[in-house]
């Protein structure tokens, strides 16, 4: 038997309870947890849970993005960035977590997923510092 | 330097930097273990792709599973915890090249480990490279001089082919490609040493024989120590070559020693078995084979129309108790043009270099030989093999006819004319030389004792009278008549002396 990556057991879970009712939802997480636990693989469902997520915001359109500054962000800025992402990303809605970090000096680091765009002051100084490296 | 031209320079490197925004990949580490990470995320990362680490350190994705990527890490793995960002680079590994590397030691990233300061390089090469394919290529009929007259006589080496150097411990494998080394003065080759796994104390020693010697002002030694983590191991022969392939690309001929492959092997089989890859068998994976081929082939003589240039390869591969049959030396003698075996049991009869005539080939054969030599040599090696066969039967008795006793006569000046010490390269016009005298019989009636005492002085003594003979080898590489016929006089007259 082919081992079950959480991957597919997340979009089991999914496909699933997809257009389901509230009762029928009940009934079939029963069965998910049932599963879960005859299969021993209850000690990975945060793993699971936390795919099971990002499919259901892959599928909604939706994407979450970290934002970290080093100040708290305007609130113009704040749409600005969410028009801007919605057209990369081709999504219907952005969800924004801010994270407050004096560290960064300035600039904001956004991070989508796996993908990391870093405009901070504090990227821009460790580059200089490399190519300075790297130059003289 | 002054404060002001610091200043200066600072401002105006600053002016020139302009930093580019790019949406990065990154992954984060799921766990570390013996130098190799489990990494999440990185969903866009190629094979072999170089990714870094937030202290710098670098690494390199080897496993591309669906949702982890098992990544080697080429630097200290115990400042990388877990949860840390991991940031893929886009490229593949790969190290600083430059015409200052020459004389230096570095590491398996290239970089220098000799305290000498850091080596300026404007150019990169990925470690991992196509060979050279085969309308690039061209025929090896060049010598590579070895100045270890058994070699060049009978398993002579081309530029551009790859030799095995074969053979268990302490059988004089890293002696033979140190003297090759130390024999390349004013040859026109840059020679590159790949130290796998071996002792630091080892590495110093060759370092310094060689700086006696005056071979660092051509040599660039690679090094990865057996206290370094097996990645570095893994990396160095491909660091190595990729050095070798810098030279080669402006034309020049380059003689790269890979000291040993078995270790290297045996490296890549703990990152292997880390990884949790099938193992096969002697636990080695099964892609084992491909990692010595895609790096040998890369030795090469390349075309003028392609640049010109070549890398000589010779691997060494240890064996235990002479067994050739194991896994990895298999595989790389059927890679390899040829191999030169040595023996435990000759080595502590004397018979230095050690090199088993009979099991040893070149596959190139005499067309990376120069016509001089080839026309001495010709008949040498049927002499030692004879000389062996009949030794056996040479035991039983002594009422042997004259042809067979001559033969054994023949046999045993042979092999006391092939010894040779350490560090002690013979050029190839005064090889040429002492294996005339030989083959044309003018050493029978020495004692066999005293053969090394006669060549020496034969030596010395034609040099300065047979002139012309040898700027007729070293210029034409073959004799005419007139250059025979002094060496001929200047031999009788020698030997006439000698007592």
């Amino acid at each position: 038997m082919a081992t079950l990556s959480n991957n597919d057991i997340a979009h089991a879970i999914y496909l699933v309870s997809k257009e389901k009712t509230h009762a029928e939802l009940h009934e079939v997480n029963n069965k998910v947890v049932r599963f879960l636990a005859r299969r021993r693989l209850l000690s990975k469902s945060p793993d699971i849970l936390e795919r099971l997520n990002k499919i259901i915001n892959h599928e909604a359109g939706r994407i979450v993005v970290k934002v970290q500054s080093a100040k708290k962000l305007k609130e113009e800025m704040k749409n600005e960035l969410i028009t801007f992402l919605k057209k990369r990303y081709k999504v219907k809605e952005v969800v924004l977590t801010e994270i407050l970090d004096e560290k960064l000096l300035g600039g904001i680091k956004i991070e989508i997923n796996d993908e990391i765009i870093d405009l901070t002051v504090k990227n821009k100084i460790k580059k200089l510092q490399e190519h300075l490296i790297r130059k003289i | 330097m002054s404060t002001n031209y610091i200043v200066e320079n600072l401002k105006k490197e600053i002016d020139n930097f302009s930093s580019q925004i790019k949406a990065e990949k990154v992954g984060h580490v799921l766990e570390v273990f013996d130098g190799i990470a489990k990494v999440s995320g990185l969903s866009d990362i190629k094979s072999s792709e170089m990714v870094t680490f937030p202290n710098g350190e670098m690494g390199v994705a080897l496993n591309l599973e669906e949702d982890t990527v098992g990544v080697i890490i080429l630097d200290d793995f115990l400042k990388i915890k877990e949860g840390d960002e991991v940031k893929a680079t886009g490229k593949i590994l790969e190290v600083p090249v430059s015409d200052n590397i020459i004389g230096r030691v570095v590491n398996a990233l290239g970089v220098e480990i000799d305290g000498k300061g850091v080596i300026k390089a404007d150019k990169t090469y990925p470690i991992e490279k196509v060979a050279p394919g085969v309308i690039t290529r061209l025929s090896v009929d060049k010598p590579v001089a070895t100045g270890v007259k058994v070699i060049d006589a009978i398993i002579p080496i081309g530029r551009g082919q790859r030799e095995l150097i074969i053979g268990d411990r302490q059988t004089g494998k890293t002696a033979i490609a140190i003297d090759t080394i130390l024999n390349q003065k004013g040859q026109n080759m840059i020679c590159v040493y790949v130290s796998i796994g071996q002792k630091d104390s080892k590495l110093r020693k060759i370092q310094t024989r060689l700086e006696e010697g005056g071979a660092m002002a051509y040599t660039v030694i690679v090094s990865a120590g057996s206290s370094e983590p097996a990645p570095l191991s893994y990396i160095a022969p491909y660091t190595g070559v990729s050095i070798a392939e810098y030279f080669m690309d402006q034309g020049k001929d380059v003689l790269i020693i890979y000291d040993d492959l078995s270790k290297h092997a045996v490296a890549y089989r703990e990152i292997s078995l880390l990884l949790r890859r099938p193992p096969g068998r002697e636990a080695f994976p099964g892609d084992v084979f491909y990692l010595h081929s895609r790096l040998l082939e890369r030795a090469c003589r390349r075309n003028q129309e392609y640049g010109g240039g070549s890398i000589t390869a010779l691997p060494i591969v240890e064996t235990q108790a002479g067994d050739v049959t194991a896994y990895i030396p298999t595989n790389v003698i059927s890679i390899t043009d040829g191999q030169i075996f040595l023996e435990t049991d000759l080595f502590y009869k004397g018979i230095r270099p050690a090199v088993n005539v009979g099991l040893s080939v070149s596959r190139v054969g005499s067309k990376a030989q120069i016509k001089a030599m080839k026309k001495v040599a010709g008949t040498l090696k049927l002499d030692l093999a004879q000389y062996r066969e009949l030794e056996a039967f040479a035991q039983f008795g002594s009422d042997l006819d004259n042809a067979t006793k001559q033969q054994l006569e023949r046999g045993k000046r042979a092999v006391e004319v092939l010894k040779q010490p350490q560090y002690a390269p013979m050029a190839v016009e005064r090889q040429v030389a002492v294996l005339y005298a030989l083959t044309k019989g003018y050493m029978d009636d020495v004692p066999v004792d005293k053969i090394k005492e006669f060549e020496e002085g034969l030596i010395n003594y034609t040099e300065n009278k047979t002139k012309k003979f040898y700027k007729e080898v070293m210029e034409t590489s073959m004799w005419t008549d007139a250059g025979e016929a002094e060496l001929k006089k200047a031999i009788e007259e020698f030997k006439s002396n000698f007592s």
